[in-house]
């Protein structure tokens, strides 16, 4: 039972971990908490569905395409809600934060109704209902391993590009200090659109996994997992790519334990329990830098 | 321009005097009463919230949270023991500056975004609280039954008039309209008051510059766990009057998306200004009641109120990032050494 927990747990913390790394690498470049990085995730879920069900495209294209239409989506928002405000009050852009996953949630609501949606199983292999692992009484089924895979090989793929290429490098220059980095001739607007649309992708795998997994979809699934995931990001120290995966992880298990062993009508309130833990006894996070006020 | 602020002396007392005659009126709506009663309890939940992040710039996202807890207070101690309204809202404005003190104690050191996502996580809890704990608060299916407010004064039967009744229990908005009316008056002066105190300078001075006010003596925690406090007391005072006027309670009524709407309210009028969400809280209420009957008539279906909501906030902010009316106290605009500039600064534009 405890390891089968375990096991449930570190499927859904790797999924939060995917999304966490959305906020917390916009949070490090423009420190602006996303609120609408849920909606993203959860209109990832939508239009892979759509893509699935109305183009017929096979899983693998459907998921691309879904990834690439909400990197376009994080863009556009960054570009048309948030840029005009870089050099406003903050309380203003995470205003138009809120109010743009108000937006998107209804929007959601509009286009595909408000009850949930089953995914679509005739897109699925048959071999992801089969058993890939079996140690003892615990069973990892294909598409946990699927899952595993996926997201280990994304947060790889992440890893190399932030600390490897030009833009990555150009990201963290700009988390440092954004004048900073400008003067030293990045083009600071290029690259934050850059992390929004990284970080747009990867939530929306994380929303089609989600669904996937627990084979349902609805518009306002992106609130509770967005609130998960952005704990997730403080506990691992919000800023820190590393901290948000690690942080993601660890809470999926907390979560999963909580729920099955404390009370599981509290599931959600094990996130919110941690998050405000985390941050009074360790405002910087597990792996994060600090940041109580000085006086 | 100054004919117009010359007339708004006048056309505020004006307009008082309208807000007190229009419920005795024949012309006067149940409808427009109710809306106008939701506004009251919205102004005094914004002059409540305005005290963190105008005064003292520190951003809350759960107050809901405490509007809920001061909601819940009031219907309970209504539903199982009985008690008189006037009894009840300290009760509940002490159980919310509680919670206030409790949250606020560990938390206050924090800064900024840390600060708000610790109170958008309380808020969220108290929330799944109400929800869960069916022994309580019934859960979802909610509190129906509280009783409305009764002004009980029978002791004064003794002195005069033994024949009278001296029980009136509110019903229709018409009673509850006055008792709002009162209510927001009475934080609308507490309010003004502390602005311009020594608790509200102290406050101020911790909103432009921590380490500044620090070194000049005020003690920030201190201040900053007073301000949330007196904060989450006024929000409990709002719940409380809530619960005692719709006389129903349900975990879906304190959302996050009521501490949203709040803090609009509250950027809407332009951060520290108390006029300002009085007036927040007026427009966005009605908006919502516009929204309401407006788009069903367009033929839009009813979930698109929240988007355009939604999609309204973002213009806003887009082109009014300070809000409307930006916070200027009363004693700046008396001070001597300003009125001489304004002075300057006005015959340097016309000559």
């Amino acid at each position: 039972m405890l390891e089968q927990q375990l096991v449930n747990g570190f499927t859904l913390g790797l999924i939060y971990a995917l999304i966490a790394v959305g906020y917390t690498m916009v949070y490090g470049v423009i420190e602006l908490i996303n609120f609408a990085h849920g909606e993203v995730y959860m209109f990832g879920a939508f239009l892979c569905m759509m893509f699935l069900t109305v183009f017929g495209a096979p899983l693998i294209v459907a998921v691309l395409l879904s990834m690439g239409c909400c990197a376009v989506m994080g863009v556009l928002l960054d570009v048309v809600a948030y840029r005009p405000l870089r050099n406003a009050p903050r309380l203003a852009a995470l205003i138009t934060a809120i109010g743009m996953s108000i937006f998107l949630q209804n929007l959601a609501m509009i286009i595909w109704g408000s009850r949930p949606l089953p995914f679509v199983k005739q897109a699925l292999p048959a071999f992801f209902k089969d058993t890939a692992l079996s140690f003892g009484d615990v069973n990892v089924s294909w598409m946990q391993m699927t899952i595993y895979i996926a997201a280990v090989a994304m947060m790889i793929s992440l890893n190399l590009v932030i600390t490897r290429t030009r833009i990555g490098t150009a990201m963290r220059a700009l988390a440092q200090n954004r004048v900073c980095a400008s003067l030293m001739g990045i083009n600071v607007n290029r690259v934050i659109s850059f992390t929004f649309a990284l970080g747009s992708g990867l939530g929306a795998m994380a929303g089609i996994m989600v669904s996937m997994f627990y084979n349902t979809m609805y518009p306002t699934m992106g609130y509770n997992a967005g609130v998960k995931a952005f704990a997730a990001a403080v506990l691992g120290g919000i800023g820190s790519v590393p901290g948000a995966m690690f942080g993601g992880v660890v809470l999926g298990i907390a979560e999963t334990l909580g729920a099955g062993y404390v009370s599981s009508p509290y599931r959600d309130g094990v996130a919110y329990a941690v998050m405000i833990l985390v941050i009074i006894l360790r405002p910087s996070g597990l792996l994060g830098r600090a940041v109580t006020e000085k006086a | 321009m100054r004919g117009v602020t010359a007339l708004l002396g006048p056309l505020k007392y004006l307009l008082l005097a309208a807000a007190l005659l229009y419920p005795l009126t024949p012309a006067s709506d149940v409808y427009v009463l109710h809306v106008v009663v939701l506004v009251m309890v919205y102004m005094v939940l914004a002059m409540g919230l305005n005290i963190l992040p105008g005064f003292c710039g520190l951003l809350d996202l759960g107050y809901v949270g405490f509007y809920g807890i001061g909601a819940y207070t009031a219907g309970l101690l209504t539903l199982n023991y009985d008690l008189s309204f006037w009894v009840i809202v300290p009760l509940a404005v002490v159980n919310g500056a509680l919670w206030g003190v409790i949250l606020g104690a560990p938390t206050l050191r924090l800064v900024g975004d840390y600060f708000a996502i610790v109170t958008f996580g309380f808020s969220e809890l108290v929330v799944l609280f109400l929800t869960n704990e069916i022994w309580l608060t019934r859960g979802p299916l909610g509190l129906p039954g509280i009783a409305p407010v009764s002004l009980d004064v029978s002791w004064l039967s003794r002195l005069f008039n033994p024949e009278w009744d001296w029980k009136y229990t509110f019903s229709g908005e018409i009673p509850y309209y006055y008792l709002g009316m009162v209510m927001v008056f009475a934080v609308y002066v507490v309010m003004r008051r502390v602005e311009d105190s020594r608790l509200g300078r102290a406050w101020l001075a911790i909103r432009e510059d921590p380490m500044a006010a620090a070194s000049t003596g005020v003690n920030l925690f201190a201040y900053k766990v007073i301000a949330f406090a007196v904060s989450t007391g006024i929000g409990a005072l709002a719940g409380a009057f809530f619960a005692r006027w719709t006389m129903f309670l349900s975990p879906d009524m304190f959302k996050f998306w009521e501490s949203f709407l709040v803090l609009c309210m509250v950027v809407l009028g332009g951060l520290g200004n108390i006029n300002g969400a009085l007036i927040g809280s007026a427009v966005l209420i009605s908006l919502g009641e516009i929204l309401r009957v407006a788009l069903p008539r367009l033929g839009l279906p009813a979930e698109t109120r929240f988007l355009v909501y939604g999609l309204i906030m973002v213009l806003i902010m887009r082109f009014r990032p300070g809000g409307f009316f930006t916070a200027v106290s009363e004693s700046t605009m008396k001070s001597p050494l300003i009125m001489d500039l304004r002075r300057r600064l006005a015959a340097r534009k016309t000559g």
